[in-house]
């Protein structure tokens, strides 16, 4: 009882949807962290102890340099191992024609330097010239065009440094001698340990575990992948959330399209199924035969969405790493696993879409097999009716629950949840909403549209279900768009206008193609300036995690005048001053109040400060978690980077920045977040609108072929061939306009709970900003397809003259 | 020695609710002899397609009983029902309703498939072979002319070797040189192999097939005929009927005695 054509919709779906999930899960099984080619050669590599929580992509707590050579000597001491050698990492960047290169921007590793010894852990060899040895000597990279004997400028942290080039490798960075990188990075976070001919890593490794003990990580073989650059992994991180975010949606889309198409199927069959109900097919027997060919149709649209994901997944996989979701190191392996869970996913998703249509299936009555004209009766079933109702209540608790949230990231997640339940549960309801939404359109149809109106009006109040399968893709679709982009953007200006208030400076100097500013460059503008460090703080018992913090070294006076949220609740901070002073921030203080006993950090050269607070702050006062004078954070951190420099009146900027207003400051603070943001944003709804779209058409199409008779007996009524595609547009411009007008209620009643949450949160009113141009754009798809899903087949079946084709009684 | 293959006690029917309620069977009983061809008729709305649907176990009655070959339909759930009305039951619809993707065969042996069995293919050649279309099997209904299509319904209600055959509007929907052939061949039935008919109709020459005719006025029975049926002896009954509803005074209809065919 299989037909292949009525099937092509789910069909089309399921595979679209498999070679989704099929891409997707190959790209996430194939983004395993990378061993750096700068340590490949290091067998074991010894990692200072990790900090924060996995996502938070915080560095670890180094160790200081007498621990570290402590370390690197007891290690070496161990059988087995040839040598071993702290690496050491800092700010240096060459400066080409004067300024950094254009392509540092992206690459963290263009700007890094180590001591020379470290080129012997990726087994890195000289192409020209001779190692580092004094002071003002660097090995370059051999891309950057220079020659040995060249002088070449080094800006690091003090500032622009002149140097000599003595050598050339063929590796992103730069090589000084051992003891400049010593002054440089004081603290090392990685000791590698080069092996003897035929010692077992293995085994070298857990010798080296007992030497280190809980201070730090040995790592042999892949788990090595846990030493790949910071940026790295917190960019496999965003691409890992876009792709399980887009294999979920479409997984759920999926579901939904061939259910749709599905439902519609059997609603179509209903003569026929009660015929084979009157002469003998259990309700059983129809419920068996629906769900066969689901999951026939399942299995075959899997295998080739499967082959088509699967050949697509390269491709993908370079587009990911071209807009930054991946890190360049990424590259596709074929594994087993994601390849066998996606074959499993068509038959399920397909199970689960039929499975509505089989229940509906086996309840048709044998009678039906002698009713004459397709007339829909109950529209709508109670069970449907409750399930619905229960679907909106779960989405409007979730609605309340993103408007209360604290936590941005919970809110997203709530919000997310709140329109996947929404939508489900609008769907569930179309039928019951279509009529009374019919209605209320109809004064304007029925006063325009003559004829035409009487029967697009009635074809939509009788078929409800048709109508509602046919909108409720768009309704999917309009209301997914409208809240994702909606939800994005607004969070965006809120967060934007927040920054911005909370600035009392005329310009901002930003870092330019460089990672940040040099001292010398923030002397240059005589503003005042944020340098951030992180530094680490144990958890007070019985947790003894590492806590990573972000804290900014500033000038107390120039920092109070420049925000205006500054609020100090305990202390003062004019006594922000001399070596050993801290102020926290309301959580990161271990109690309310001045803690009277020292606060011990660890800085980034690994050394232990016992530190005086001296005043609290509340959490929003600070872009970070505690305040440190600016000479602190230099004495312990000899790299850091300045990030902003707050200045009164618009200066020349210095080498390696640029200056900008404080509200384009406040738009491109997170932009390159925004932008990949923005992307999988566009992305997910573009996944969307393209099921909407095959949805809309899919049931388009059925119904035309359904109503051919239907249309015949108009033509023969006296219609003219136009009047008759008049009718049609009308009737899919009115089903589209139903389901976006839907759609967009549903989304606007969660964009406005996330405005709650968000004003709440940011402590300002927020605009709620609509991305027009994208609704219009989905909106305006779904239209498209579904005039020229019904306006074609119309067209076609209208060649021919009406009274050609028998309109009475159709066989079986 | 003749039995009675279906009974109907006490049958009531209602359809729709509020004002818009319908008594579509209002307390009807009667039974249908074991080889025997019965007719129902009446005018529109009169209830005939109820009595049939219910008696078949189509549609379930709100009050009354339906015996079939001994077993009583109330007390059968909707599986058993149907796997009663697959075995013991052939109907032929007014449409024809055959599937329309399926051959003539195909469509034949489908309620044996259901069942599970796969019949042997001389038992489907030798139940097309039976309605004259043994050359036809492999075309399907679209191939088919309206005669040969009913005729293949008649084979497929005849392949589980039922005990009834209900029959509605037969020839409803087709010529007349095509009724006379689907009317002779149920009448074949019954006359050659004891088979039990019972046929809804409002065409009086179809009826004269029939050994016994039924008369339905608005969901009540009104009138039989035994004995002597012809066309023009149910239609002068149904012409007088439509004068005086209350059936009182009743002619001596069995005086017109003319052979039936």
């Amino acid at each position: 009882m299989l037909s292949v054509r009525r099937s092509a919709g789910a069909f089309v779906a399921v595979a679209i949807g498999v070679a989704l999930v099929t891409a997707a899960t190959l790209l996430l099984a194939s983004g395993r962290p990378q061993v750096p080619d700068r340590l490949a050669r290091a067998a074991v590599v010894v990692q200072s102890p990790e900090a924060g929580r996995a996502d938070s992509f915080a560095p670890t707590r180094p160790w200081s340099a007498a621990r570290a050579t402590e370390l690197a000597g007891r290690l070496a001491g161990l059988p087995g191992v040839a040598a071993a050698i702290p690496d050491r990492t800092f700010y240096a960047q060459p400066l080409v024609d004067g300024r950094p290169p254009a392509s540092d921007g992206q690459r963290e590793d263009a700007h890094q330097g180590h001591g020379w010894s470290s080129a012997r852990l990726g087994g890195l060899r000289l192409t020209a010239g001779e190692p580092p040895r004094r002071p003002g000597e660097v090995v370059v990279d051999r891309a950057l065009g220079l020659r040995p004997g060249t002088p070449v400028t080094l800006l690091t942290a003090a500032g622009p440094e002149p140097y000599t080039v003595t050598g050339l490798l063929d590796a992103p960075g730069v090589h000084v001698a051992d003891d400049v990188a010593a002054t440089l990075a004081p603290g090392v976070r990685a000791i590698g340990l080069m092996l003897a001919a035929g010692a077992d890593p293995e085994r070298v490794g857990a010798e080296a575990r007992g030497v280190v003990g809980g201070d730090g990580r040995v790592l042999t073989g892949d788990r090595r992948g846990a030493l790949e650059p910071r940026g790295d992994a917190r960019t496999r991180w965003i691409g890992m959330q876009v792709l399980t975010a887009t294999a979920a949606l479409a997984g759920f889309v999926t579901v939904f399209v061939a259910a749709s198409t599905f439902a519609f199927t059997v609603a179509q069959r209903r003569r026929e199924l009660g015929l084979l109900r009157a002469v003998g097919a259990t309700p059983r027997q129809i419920r068996r035969m629906v769900h066969r060919e689901a999951l026939t149709v399942g299995g075959a649209a899997g295998l080739a969405g499967l082959l088509v994901g699967a050949a697509l997944t390269p491709a993908l996989g370079r587009v990911l790493v071209d807009v930054g979701l991946e890190p360049a190191t990424f590259r596709v392996r074929y594994v087993l696993w994601p390849l066998a869970a996606s074959l499993a996913v068509g038959p399920v998703v397909a199970l689960l879409a039929g499975w509505s249509a089989a229940r509906r299936a086996a309840r048709i009555p044998p009678l039906e097999a002698l009713r004459e004209a397709a007339v829909e009766q109950r529209p709508i079933g109670r069970l449907r009716v409750a399930a619905g109702a229960l679907l909106l209540a779960t989405g409007a608790a979730l609605s309340l629950g993103t408007a209360t949230s604290d936590d941005a990231r919970d809110g997203a997640t709530y919000a997310l949840y709140a329109v996947m339940a929404l939508v489900t549960g609008s769907t569930v309801l179309a039928p019951a909403i279509v009529g009374p939404a019919v209605r209320l359109l109809r004064s304007p149809v029925r006063r325009r549209g003559g004829a035409i109106g009487l029967l697009v009006r009635a074809g939509a109040l009788t078929a409800t279900r048709r109508t509602a399968s046919t909108a409720a893709p768009v309704l999917l679709t309009v209301a997914f768009a409208v809240l994702v982009s909606g939800m994005v953007l607004t969070t965006t200006a809120a967060y934007t206008a927040g920054r911005a208030d909370n600035v009392n400076a005329g310009w901002i100097i930003a870092p330019d193609r460089a990672p940040g500013l040099s001292d010398r460059a923030v002397a240059a503008t005589g503003g005042t300036a944020l340098l951030p460090t992180t530094v680490f703080v144990t958890e007070p018992e019985p947790s003894t995690g590492i806590r990573p913090l972000n804290a900014l070294g500033v000038d107390p006076a120039g920092f109070a005048e420049a925000n205006r949220v500054l609020d100090v609740v305990a202390g003062s901070l004019d006594d922000l001053r001399g070596d050993d002073t801290v102020a926290l921030t309301a959580s990161a203080a271990p109690a309310p109040g001045l803690p009277p006993e020292p606060y011990p950090v660890v800085f980034a050269d690994g050394e232990r400060v016992p530190l005086r607070v001296v005043a609290v702050v509340t959490d929003i006062s600070v872009p970070g978690d505690l305040l440190l004078p600016r000479a602190v954070v230099r004495a312990y951190d000899p790299s850091a980077l300045t990030s902003t420099v707050y200045v009164r009146d618009r200066v020349d900027p210095p080498l390696g920045a640029r200056i900008i207003d404080v509200p384009a400051w406040a738009a491109e603070a997170d932009r390159a977040e925004d932008r990949l943001v923005w992307l999988c944003t566009l992305l997910l709804i573009g996944v969307s609108a393209g099921y909407g779209a095959i949805a809309v058409a899919n049931t388009l199409l059925l119904a035309a072929a359904g109503r051919a008779a239907d249309l015949r007996l108009i033509r023969l009524a006296g219609a003219t061939r136009r009047q008759v595609l008049w009718l049609v547009t009308a009737e899919s411009a009115l089903v589209v306009l139903i389901g976006a007008v839907l759609g967009g209620a549903v989304a606007f009643a969660g964009l406005l709970s996330i405005r709650a949450g968000l004003a709440e949160q940011v402590g300002a009113t927020v605009d709620l900003v609509v991305p027009w141009p994208v609704i219009g754009a989905v909106v305006g798809l779904c239209l498209l397809l579904a005039v020229l899903a019904s306006v074609l087949p119309t067209w076609r079946l209208l060649r021919h003259r009406p009274a050609r084709s028998a309109v009475g009684i159709v066989a079986g | 020695m003749t039995t009675d293959t279906v009974t109907l006690t006490g049958l009531r029917a209602v359809y729709g609710t509020g004002t818009r309620r319908v008594t579509a069977l209002d307390g009807v009983t009667t039974s249908f002899a074991s080889g025997t061809f019965t007719a129902v008729m009446g005018p529109s709305g009169s209830g005939k397609s109820t009595l049939l649907h219910c008696a078949a176990g189509l549609d379930r009655p709100a009050e009354g009983t339906v015996t079939i070959d001994g077993t009583s339909l109330n007390d059968l759930g909707e599986d058993a029902l149907t796997r009663l009305r697959r075995d013991r039951i052939g109907f032929v619809f007014q449409a024809f309703n055959l599937v329309s993707t399926l051959t003539a065969a195909q469509n034949v042996e489908l309620p044996l498939r259901l069942a599970g069995r796969r019949p042997p293919a001389r038992d489907v050649e030798a139940a097309l072979d039976a309605v004259g279309l043994a050359d036809r099997a492999r075309h399907r209904p679209s191939e088919l002319s309206g005669g040969e299509q009913q005729r293949v319904a008649v084979a497929r209600a005849l392949i589980t070797r039922p005990v009834v055959v209900f029959a509605d509007e037969p020839t409803g929907a087709l010529d007349s040189a095509a009724s006379r052939q689907v009317l002779r061949l149920l009448r074949g039935l019954v006359d050659d192999h004891g088979q039990t008919v019972v046929m809804v109709t409002h065409d009086p020459a179809a009826a004269a097939y029939a050994d016994r005719v039924l008369l339905l006025a608005d969901g009540r029975l009104a009138d039989e005929l035994t004995g002597g049926i012809t066309a023009a002896v149910v239609a002068a009954r149904i012409a007088e009927r439509d004068t005086d509803p209350t059936g009182i005074s009743r002619p001596a209809a069995d005086a017109a005695v003319e052979p039936s065919c």
